[in-house]
């Protein structure tokens, strides 16, 4: 790499801490000018890969799943369900929508799926919603929070899921 | 006493009174408004045992005509009823858009008749038999569209169980196909064949004609050619606007949450055999804290730099060389002083005194001693003023000769 960036420090301690660098913040930008360089830099230093659109940045590495990472699809498929099921457009409550914390806690309760939940991390709330609040991938303030952009890589993890069920079921 | 023939009035009472088994009929006749013998016994049977007024096999078939028995036993409802009965219940059935382009067909055949026609009384005819057909064909399609929109609306909340999101995807992908996309070609005026194409030029050939024509007649007519034709577009207009900006957006909308759901649901259910949801989920790394260094050097170094954590500080005090100087016992020199029985010179006897006792004599020494002279029991005699140096170690004295003694009394 020629030269770094201003934000070279932020930027590398941000993804290697697990969090989400995501658009308008200016760290996503200088990111997005260098991506190539950047992507050869954290391949090289720490052998993960650079996952970069036009709107979110993240890192993935190749050691073992992350619980969490599970954990955290759990839930927002737990919520998206009971969101659809009382007849709320799921898609635009996750994308824009505002949750209290209580009261999602309260509604994942009342879901026949909870005790799934149970054994994850999700069961200690507050610690749940935090740890996914410093990864950027929801943002806490005053007993509400919000989805940022990087909730949609969950959504096409579900989309893999679903096309990869639709070829099982056509190849039967 | 009931009139022989047919009358509209009986046929709205009829309507009126029995609108429940109407509409039951209708619902249960639905697409193709056809029901089983047994089926159609058994709602009669049903209503009649439910209502006072009751309802004659006889009445239905025969009277009011409201269906007949066919010959392979079913009851079909009568064609005249129908579109009638849709429009009351709001309730259209989708025809496939070929009957929609059937229309435009029909349309299209009496356009270009109409503009070779030269017969006054045919032009009328045909004009009609246009503003009939596009008439017709706005009815069809504004019903269509309402009853794609009601089924989409039902779609999108129809979430009676997961398993039903794949026929969800479905249901949105062949309305989609089969409906939307021939219906947005039939009223795509980029499209030479389509049917807003015929209307806009329709337009303006009637309008040239309800100037030009000489014949007050024909004036009228295409006149009202002419409205029919700037409504239709309009209503065409609206029509392709919700079927476009609403509809497909929609239906588009609801396969791909269909998708995100089925996905969730496939991943919930298997969430114990990650195996069984066959696609990976995204690797996320994990919150680490050294970044730089291995976790095996910081171990190392850690434990090299605790080697020393043990020892307790050290606090050294710099202490200064405090030179603790000698300085004479006066009462051994003064038991001297009174042994000799007075002295001539008192301050060189100081002198030659120290000396015998030490080296280097100081100010301090020599003052330790001289100041026995302050002594009550010693008497002082003080004559010459001439003065001698006394040299010290640190200082140069000048000093009278004075003679010093023990008071008599002692």
């Amino acid at each position: 790499m020629q030269s770094y960036p201003s934000e070279h420090r932020e930027i590398v301690s941000a993804l290697v801490d697990g969090r989400f660098v995501i658009y308008p913040n200016p760290t996503f930008v200088s990111l997005k000018l260098q991506e190539e360089e950047y992507r050869e830099f954290f391949t090289q230093s720490y052998g993960y890969e650079l996952v970069i659109d036009s709107e979110i940045a993240y890192l993935t590495s190749t050691e073992g799943t992350e619980k969490r990472t599970r954990d955290f699809v759990l839930f927002l498929a737990l919520l998206c369900r009971e969101l659809d099921y009382s007849g709320k457009n799921f898609r635009d409550a996750i994308e824009v929508g505002v949750f209290d914390m209580a009261e999602t806690e309260q509604m994942l309760r009342q879901s026949s799926k909870c005790e799934v939940l149970e054994k994850t991390s999700v069961a200690n709330f507050e610690d749940f919603i935090s740890t996914w609040h410093r990864k950027n991938v929801l943002f806490r303030a005053e007993g509400q929070f919000k989805f940022t952009k990087a909730v949609k890589i969950f959504f096409d993890f579900a989309v893999n899921v679903a096309n990869a069920k639709l070829k099982e079921a056509e190849a039967v | 006493m009931s009139n022989l023939n047919l009358s509209g009035k009986e046929i709205l009472r009829f309507l009126n009174t029995h609108y429940e088994f109407v509409h039951s009929a209708f619902a249960a006749g639905k697409p193709h408004f056809m029901i089983d013998a047994d089926k159609f016994m058994r709602l009669l049977h049903d209503y009649n045992a439910k209502n006072e007024s009751k309802i004659s096999l006889y009445r239905l078939t025969s009277e009011v005509k409201f269906c007949r028995q066919l010959s392979t036993g079913e009851y079909k409802l009568n064609r005249n009823y129908i579109p009638f009965l849709e429009y009351l219940f709001n309730d259209f059935v989708l025809n496939l858009p070929e009957t929609l382009k059937n229309r435009y067909q029909a349309v299209f055949n009496h356009f270009t008749a109409l503009k070779t026609e030269t017969t006054g009384f045919r032009v009328v005819l045909l004009a009609q038999e246009i503003i009939n057909v596009i008439e017709d064909f706005l009815s069809d399609i504004e019903g269509q569209t309402q009853r794609l929109l009601r089924d989409t609306e039902a779609l999108k909340v129809n979430v009676g169980n997961h398993s039903a999101f794949s026929t969800r995807i479905q249901r949105a992908n062949f309305w989609i196909d089969e409906y939307i996309i021939p219906l947005n070609g039939i009223l795509d005026k980029e499209r030479a064949d389509s049917i807003v194409n015929v209307i806009i030029q329709l337009q303006q050939y009637s309008n040239e004609r309800r100037l030009l024509s000489d014949n007050y007649e024909l004036k009228l007519e295409f006149e009202k050619l002419y409205a029919c034709a700037v409504n239709a577009k309009s209503e065409l207009d609206k029509t392709l606007s919700k079927l476009t900006r609403e509809l497909l957006p929609l239906l588009e909308r609801i396969k791909s949450d269909s998708i995100i759901l089925n996905g969730f649901y496939h991943f919930v259910e298997n969430i114990d055999d990650p195996k069984a949801y066959v696609a990976a989920l995204p690797h996320i790394v994990r919150r680490t804290k050294s970044s730089v260094t291995s976790k095996a050097f910081a171990a190392e170094a850690e434990f090299y730099i605790d080697q020393f954590s043990y020892l307790t500080p050290e606090i050294l005090f710099n202490e200064s060389d405090e030179d603790i100087e000698w300085l004479p016992d006066a009462a051994f020199f003064k038991e001297q002083l009174l042994k000799d029985d007075g002295v001539k010179d008192f301050y060189k006897w100081c002198l030659t005194s120290l000396e015998e006792q030490t080296e280097n004599i100081t100010l301090s020494k020599f003052f330790t001693l001289s100041n026995m002279l302050l002594d009550e029991d010693l008497v002082i005699e003080y004559k010459d003023e001439k003065r001698y140096e006394i040299k010290l170690a640190d200082a140069t004295l000048l000093m009278p000769k004075i003679k010093v003694y023990a008071k008599l009394s002692k």
